[in-house]
Parts: structure tokens; C-alpha cells; sequence
């Protein structure tokens, strides 16, 4: 298990398969930073997101793209209508973090048991088919699959980058997740930064349901356990720290991957708990941000104290 | 005169028929449950087994019910967990008061053994393989054959017919998997051959790279996979990493909806199964003619056979009791069991119960071929 082709083969696939953990943790890690909000609803946008495609597709028959497209305004649709008749109303009410918490919460089960309604509990794909086209490079299979996960991942994560970086929403978005009332007196609407993140994290939504659904049958039970890994990775990452998150989604993916080069391949599961629970007791704020160390200036010297007497 | 006499025996017995199932459904009925996961994972099995379950009692019924009694069963769900099985079988037993509950998935089964014994209800397991079964108790039955019957004579076969000598084995870290990988291990062992990976994977896994690669490093000929819902992605995780060896799998690998998930990655597969085709027994073509109405192909075939069985089996010891004028009791369906011992099933055949709580089945390997499951042997 030491040959370097097997261990390379690991970290590649490590890293494709790290890709929707990494893009529903950003999702998530994005809603905590702007809104302030443990969106545990994305489980519920993930199903939406998952099922629509799988029935256009495999129900209606409509081209792939149309199959997108359905999903994504449907995703996008309920992110704003929940924002808008059920977000927005708590926080009128001034609602404690609890209420927001089990909101979520109830709103992806209900979501889970009336996709549970409508489409059974059989595991289903985006596709009939769950095989993609390989080449071996170097003597490492890298599938089709593989490619279109980095590819999207990387895509959207440099998009982000770029609209929080150089676009005025991306500015505000910031502005409001760091003082909403400052933001506000500043003129800077918070219910568009919130709306706004809310789509992003929707977009997110949908391309990490797409990759996760071609390759891996879904259940409406599923969301929920892959939100887990979105909160356990933001968790770590840092609370407000989008992209952190994201580097640890990847870092978790890996250490699961290469955690059999040492452990049985059945306690791969426990052992992202198991990070969780000692990042919790040892980092209960996140791992902290490495920050390069400022040169202080010398102190002065300090005056000769007379002594008395 | 016998013109008019043969139209009306024609004429009075649908009649006759219709009036027999009429009176059968005024009687007190006979109950029995079933305990399915008609949601979560596994339901795309279990819903199909309730579904044959249906098709099995409405057919007793509309021949007359059970010594003029109708049949009725009470489906609760397991979601093929432990611990929703046994408040489902407390339900059944305590509420519903039934005396006989039907089992499947071996995790449920071995759950729901403590209480079938102690409140003396007989459990009769209709799908699940794991050899534990055997020794779950004396009110614990099985009309599946258990997994020593097809994966014996599957590694055996593999060894002894096929030639290979080094085996991976890779299983799913339930109850299932770890009994049938066990058996697939010692036998083949036995038969002279070698395991060079025995691995075991989180039935959440979605990524089998690590588990695979382990395998590959053991340098196999063939590789048996012991899984559930999961295993066409295993598969394809296998092919994708280049692995072209051969691959064996048990009667969960049977199953059309596999074959459309790997296409031509499936080619080759060896998979069991324990009960006769359509080709064999006509009875099974009338079980998949009831399945055109339902609109799509089966999941598991030869499961619903023996799910179809299992209530005829429940039937016949329902007879048994109400003709020696006894009470249903589990005390006296187990009686009823073992004094018939024998069952002559429409699906799969003749059925034997023994006294060590096992069965023995014949054993049909397929490969798949141009995309379709061809026979590949018989062993009796």
C-alpha cells in the first residue's frame, strides 16, 4: 500500500470525491458568515435540488441541460421564498438562534419525507448509469467524473472569490456580514446580501448534488448526512471563514481516504465524529487562521524609578 | 342435456368461486405479519416483497381463503433497522396478536428472535441469508436457504471450476455481509485457494477506492463482493480503477436494475440465485405476468418467489391448526411446521423444514451476458 502510484491514486481520488463535500460546506459556511444563520435547511435544497433533476431527466425526459436549468430555479426559488416568508419573519420577530435552528431543521425533514412521498426511498442516480469514462495517466485511473468534479469545484470557488473580491454585492455581502447595522446606516441593503448569499449557496447546492448523484445513488435521507459534513468542516474551519472551511472539507475527505493505509476501511466513518468531537474540545472556535507575526518595535527604555527614602 | 349440463358447470364456477370467496371474506380471517422496510435504502426490496406478499393473499382469498377463512396480513415497517423491527414486533404481537410473523434482512431477523421466543410466536424468515439464523432459537424458522447453501457452492465453483486461486473479498460491515463473506473466506479456503484481502466497508461508503486498492495490492483473480443496494457502485469503482478481474456477488447482485446502472462494466458478473426461472416453472411466469400490471420489471426476483412461498407456507400452517381443531397459537403454528415438514411451493419448489432450523435449496449461477443474466450452472 506504500507504492507511490497507490498512494497518488488515493490523493487524487481523495480530492475529486472531496469535491461536493467542498462545495456544500461553502454553501453552509457562507449562510452561517452572512446571515448568521446554521442553515441546516440546505439539507432540505440539496433533496429539491437532487429530485428535480432526477425527474426531469429520468421522468420527463427533458435534455440534461434542461434538467439544470429546472433545478437550479427551483433551488433558487425556495432559497428566496423561505428567505422571504419564513427567515425574514423570524428575524422581524427578533426569534432567538433556537427558533432559527429547529426551523431549519423541521424544514429539511419535511422536505425528506414529501420527497419520500413523491419519489420512494429506493437509492436513484442522475443517470441510469453510475460509470464514467476513465484514463490512466501515470498509472492513476482519472475518470470523466473525476475531471468534471475538479473542474466545477475550482470553477465556482474562483467565481465566488472574484464577486466577494472586485464586485460592490460581494463588498456589501462582507460589509453586512461584519455589522448589519452599520451596513444598514451605510445604506447598504442586508436583505439583498442575505437574499444574495442565499442564491450563491443555492448554485453551490445544486452543482455539489449533481456531481454527489452521478456518482452515488440518493435516498431523501441523504442531504441530511452530508450536512453533517458541511458542519463539522465549517466547525473546524473557523466560524465566518468561507474558504477555510472549504480547505478542510478538502483535508477531511483526504484524511478519510488515507486514514486505510492505517485503520479497517469500516471505521472510516467514525473517524470524521471522532475528528469532530476532539476539534470541538481542543478547537471550539476553529483551527486558528496562521497570520504572518508583525515586527513590534522595540520598547522604550523605561525611565529609572527613583527609589524613595 | 350434456351440452347444457357442461355450459352450466362453466357458468357456476366462477360463480361457485366468486360465492366461495365471498363467504371466506364474511369469516373471522386468519392474521399474520410481516415486518418490511417498506422505506428508507432497502425499500426498493421490501416494497416489492409486500407487493408479492398482496399478490399471494389476494390469490389464497380469491380461491377460498384458508379452510373458508380469509388470509390477512399486517405489514409494518423496518426500514431494515434493528430497532424499528422490535417495536413493530411487539406491535404485531402484543396489538395484533398474531402467530406468526414473517422476517427478512438479518439484522431484523436476529432482532426480532429474543421476543418471537419468548412470547413462543413463530418467526419465519423469507429473505435474509446470514448463518446465524440457524441457531436463533426454537421458534426462529427459515424458508430461505441460508447463506452456507448458495455462497458454498459459489466459492466452490469458483475454486474448483473456474480455477482461481486468489481471492478478495469485500463486504459490507452488516450483519449480511460479515456472515456471507465469512463463509466465502472459509470455503474457499478449504477448496485450496487463498484470500489475499478481506475487507469490509461502511454500508454508508460512498468512495470504495481505499478498500478496493487494498484489494488490487493482494494481486486477486477474482473478487467476491458481498454487499446490498451499494454494490453497482462498487463495481463501478472497481472498473474505473482499472481492475479487470473476475467478480462474483450473491443473490442481492441479481437484479436487472444493476445491470442498466453498469451497463457493459457488468459483463461477466457471477451472481446466484436460489430459485427457478420462468423457464423452469410456469408458476413464476404467472407471478411476472401479475407484475406487467403493476407496470415495471421486479426487483430481486427470486426473493419475491420465496416471498410469494412464504405466505403459502403461512397458509398451509393456518390449515393445519384449523383442521386438528387447535388454537392459533405460535406454540401450535410451530407444531404445524414441524409435523408438515414438507411444502410442495408453486415458485421454488420443494421445501423441506429440518429440525436444524436450515433448508436446502438448488443453487442457479448466471453470468451476465450481452447485458442479461444467462444460467451458467445448476447445483443441486
Amino acid at each position: 500500500m506504500t507504492d507511490p502510484v497507490i498512494l497518488l491514486q488515493i490523493l487524487w481520488t481523495g480530492i475529486a470525491m472531496s469535491s461536493y463535500f467542498v462545495l456544500f460546506t461553502v454553501a453552509f459556511a457562507l449562510t452561517l458568515k452572512v446571515e448568521k444563520l446554521w442553515n441546516f435547511a440546505q439539507a432540505g435544497l440539496m433533496g429539491i435540488a437532487f429530485y428535480t433533476m432526477f425527474w426531469s431527466l429520468n421522468a420527463a425526459h427533458w435534455p440534461t441541460w434542461a434538467g439544470i436549468v429546472a433545478s437550479v430555479l427551483l433551488t433558487i426559488g425556495v432559497t428566496i421564498g423561505m428567505e422571504i416568508w419564513a427567515i425574514d419573519v423570524l428575524r422581524r420577530r427578533h426569534s432567538s438562534g433556537l427558533i432559527f435552528f429547529i426551523f431549519t431543521l423541521i424544514f429539511s425533514q419535511f422536505v425528506a419525507f414529501l420527497l419520500t412521498l413523491l419519489f420512494g426511498t429506493e437509492p436513484e442516480t442522475i443517470f441510469p448509469s453510475v460509470m464514467s469514462p476513465v484514463r490512466i495517466v501515470s498509472g492513476i485511473a482519472v475518470s470523466d467524473w473525476d475531471l468534471q468534479a475538479v473542474g466545477l469545484t475550482a470553477a465556482l470557488l474562483i467565481a465566488l472569490y472574484l464577486l466577494i473580491r472586485f464586485t460592490r454585492d460581494g463588498q456589501f455581502m462582507l460589509a453586512v456580514a461584519d455589522n448589519e447595522k452599520l451596513s444598514e446606516i451605510y445604506g447598504i441593503s442586508a436583505r439583498r446580501a442575505y437574499i444574495l448569499s442565499g442564491v450563491i449557496s443555492a448554485l453551490l447546492i445544486v452543482a455539489g448534488i449533481w456531481l454527489y448523484g452521478t456518482r452515488a445513488g440518493v435516498t431523501p435521507d441523504v442531504p441530511v448526512d452530508l450536512i453533517l459534513t458541511a458542519v463539522i468542516a465549517t466547525l473546524i474551519g473557523g466560524l465566518g471563514r468561507v474558504f477555510s472551511a472549504g480547505m478542510v472539507a478538502v483535508g477531511l475527505a483526504l484524511l478519510q481516504s488515507f486514514s486505510i493505509l492505517f485503520i479497517a476501511s469500516k471505521w472510516q466513518g467514525l473517524l470524521l465524529y471522532g475528528i469532530l468531537f476532539f476539534a470541538l474540545l481542543v478547537f471550539p472556535r476553529g483551527i486558528p487562521a496562521w497570520r504572518p507575526r508583525r515586527i513590534q518595535p522595540a520598547p522604550k527604555p523605561a525611565a529609572p524609578v527613583q527609589a524613595e527614602g | 342435456m350434456i351440452e347444457q349440463l357442461t355450459r352450466r358447470l362453466v357458468l357456476s364456477a366462477p360463480a361457485a368461486l366468486w360465492a366461495g370467496a365471498a363467504f371466506a371474506q364474511q369469516k373471522e380471517p386468519f392474521r399474520f405479519g410481516a415486518l418490511m422496510p417498506t422505506t428508507g435504502p432497502e425499500a426498493g426490496y421490501g416494497l416489492d416483497f409486500v407487493k408479492t406478499y398482496e399478490m399471494a393473499v389476494k390469490d389464497i382469498n380469491d380461491k377460498g381463503g384458508v379452510a373458508g377463512r380469509p388470509l390477512e396480513m399486517i405489514v409494518l415497517d423496518t426500514q431494515a433497522k434493528p430497532e424499528l423491527a422490535i417495536s413493530g414486533a411487539n406491535k404485531l404481537i402484543d396489538v395484533d396478536k398474531v402467530a406468526v410473523v414473517i422476517t427478512a434482512w438479518s439484522s431484523v431477523v436476529k432482532a426480532v428472535a429474543p421476543i418471537a421466543n419468548r412470547t413462543s410466536v413463530l418467526e419465519l424468515n423469507m429473505g435474509a441469508n446470514s448463518p446465524d439464523i440457524a441457531h436463533l432459537g426454537d421458534y426462529v424458522y427459515t424458508v430461505f436457504p441460508l447463506a452456507e447453501v448458495d455462497v458454498t457452492a459459489l466459492a466452490k465453483y469458483t475454486r474448483e471450476k473456474l480455477g482461481k486461486s486468489r481471492a478478495a473479498v469485500l463486504y459490507i460491515n452488516n450483519d449480511t455481509g460479515i456472515g456471507g463473506a465469512k463463509i466465502y473466506r472459509d470455503v474457499f479456503t478449504a477448496a485450496g485457494g487463498q484470500i489475499v484481502a478481506f475487507e469490509a466497508y461502511d454500508p454508508k461508503a460512498t468512495d470504495f477506492t481505499g478498500v478496493l486498492l487494498k484489494a488490487r495490492v493482494g494481486n486477486p483473480d477474482v473478487v467476491h463482493i458481498h454487499g446490498l443496494s451499494e454494490l453497482p457502485q462498487v463495481i463501478a469503482q472497481m472498473r474505473q480503477l482499472g481492475m479487470p478481474q473476475q467478480i462474483t456477488s450473491y443473490s442481492a447482485g441479481y437484479n436487472p436494475k444493476l445491470l442498466a446502472q453498469l451497463g457493459a462494466a457488468a459483463e461477466g458478473l457471477i451472481v446466484t440465485s436460489l430459485a427457478p426461472t420462468a423457464g423452469t416453472n410456469p408458476n413464476v411466469a404467472k407471478l411476472l405476468d401479475l407484475w406487467k400490471q403493476v407496470g415495471r420489471a421486479p426487483n430481486g426476483l427470486p426473493y419475491l418467489q420465496y416471498a410469494w412461498d412464504s405466505t403459502v407456507v403461512v397458509a398451509d400452517l393456518f390449515a393445519w391448526v384449523d383442521k386438528n381443531k387447535l388454537p392459533v397459537t405460535g406454540e401450535n403454528m410451530r407444531k404445524a411446521l414441524l409435523e408438515i415438514k414438507t411444502f410442495d411451493l408453486p415458485m421454488t419448489g420443494k421445501l423441506v423444514v429440518t429440525n436444524d432450523h436450515r433448508v436446502d435449496k438448488p443453487v442457479y449461477l448466471y453470468v451476465v451476458k450481452n447485458g442479461q443474466f444467462t444460467l451458467l450452472d445448476t447445483i443441486a
